[in-house]
């Protein structure tokens, strides 16, 4: 295929916008067609330091754990949304849904658990039949599951916390009271 | 309030709902779709409207948006009002952030 000007600047511009809002670099490898040299340089021209090294840490059981599924699921909730409605590069739904995430999560007064990175490993999961989406069966909203949860008897997180839920004392949390 | 003020009062509101529509729209047509919570269709519609249409269509008697959901369960938790096991207020309109995100049928042509 010809190279596209065109084509490459839209790449570089979707690279800027990953890395302001604190994408790793093995996101803006899979998500552009740059070359793994280019990336680099231009993370540090817009981030100002060098990338962190090393792998991606995250596994699915992250995502299942109390207060991340409940940050996870708003999000998935927005970004599929976005998805259902318009017609989307799936990055860029990434991109619009975290943003949206973020807004309504500070209106919340929690901090944000998710990253851009765990919330695009998020969809990975979720594209790859790792992670799904099951309706509880209490307030019909969905939510973070594995695949295989039996939909019938699935209540979230929200309507019934596990027992030690909501007792950390660290700020910015997700208080049960 | 006199009839004149309720008319003018939803004249007031129906204007600043077109104009701040108009304007997500325009902005970021995704986002819009999302935080307006109506369907491409009517989207269009309000991108495409003149100014001297929106004055006029927002001068009736009836207000233009109305409720994004009338469901109780979210309207419970967002007013935080039904006694249940989780009652900070922050939590509950988060429970109702999730359940309002999931609501995109509303929002879709039928």
């Amino acid at each position: 295929m010809a190279k596209s000007v065109l084509n490459e600047s839209r790449q570089i511009e979707r690279a800027v916008a990953l890395i302001h809002l604190g994408a790793r670099l093995q996101v803006l490898e899979s998500e552009t067609d740059l070359s793994y040299e280019r990336l680099l340089r231009l993370y540090k021209e817009v981030a100002g330091k060098s990338p962190s090294k090393g792998q991606l840490p995250f596994s699915t059981d992250w995502f299942l754990t109390w207060q991340p599924n409940i940050h996870a699921s708003l999000f998935l909730n927005t970004y599929e949304y976005l998805g259902k409605v318009s017609a989307l590069d799936d990055i860029d739904a990434i991109m619009k849904a975290f943003k949206l995430y973020c807004e309504q999560i500070a209106s919340c007064d929690v901090e944000p658990l998710l990253s851009i990175t765990r919330a695009w490993r998020l969809v990975k999961f979720i594209d790859n039949n790792m992670l799904t989406m099951t309706r509880c069966s209490k307030c019909g909203g969905h939510f973070v599951t594995e695949p295989y949860e039996n939909a019938r008897h699935f209540v979230c997180g929200l309507c019934e916390p596990p027992a030690r839920a909501g007792k950390s004392a660290l700020a910015g949390g997700i208080m049960l009271h | 309030m006199t009839n004149e003020q309720i008319l003018s009062e939803i004249r007031e509101a129906n204007l600043t709902y077109l104009m701040l529509a108009q304007n997500l729209i325009r902005s970021d047509r995704a986002e819009a779709l999302f935080r307006l919570g109506m369907s491409e269709e009517s989207a269009d519609l309000i991108a495409n409207l003149s100014p001297a249409q929106i004055l006029k269509i927002a001068s009736g008697n009836m207000l233009l948006c109305r409720f994004r959901v009338d469901d109780d369960i979210v309207w419970n938790l967002l007013t935080n009002h039904t006694t249940r096991k989780v009652d900070n207020d922050a939590t509950t309109r988060l429970h109702a952030s999730i359940l309002m995100a999931g609501r995109y049928s509303e929002a879709m042509q039928p």
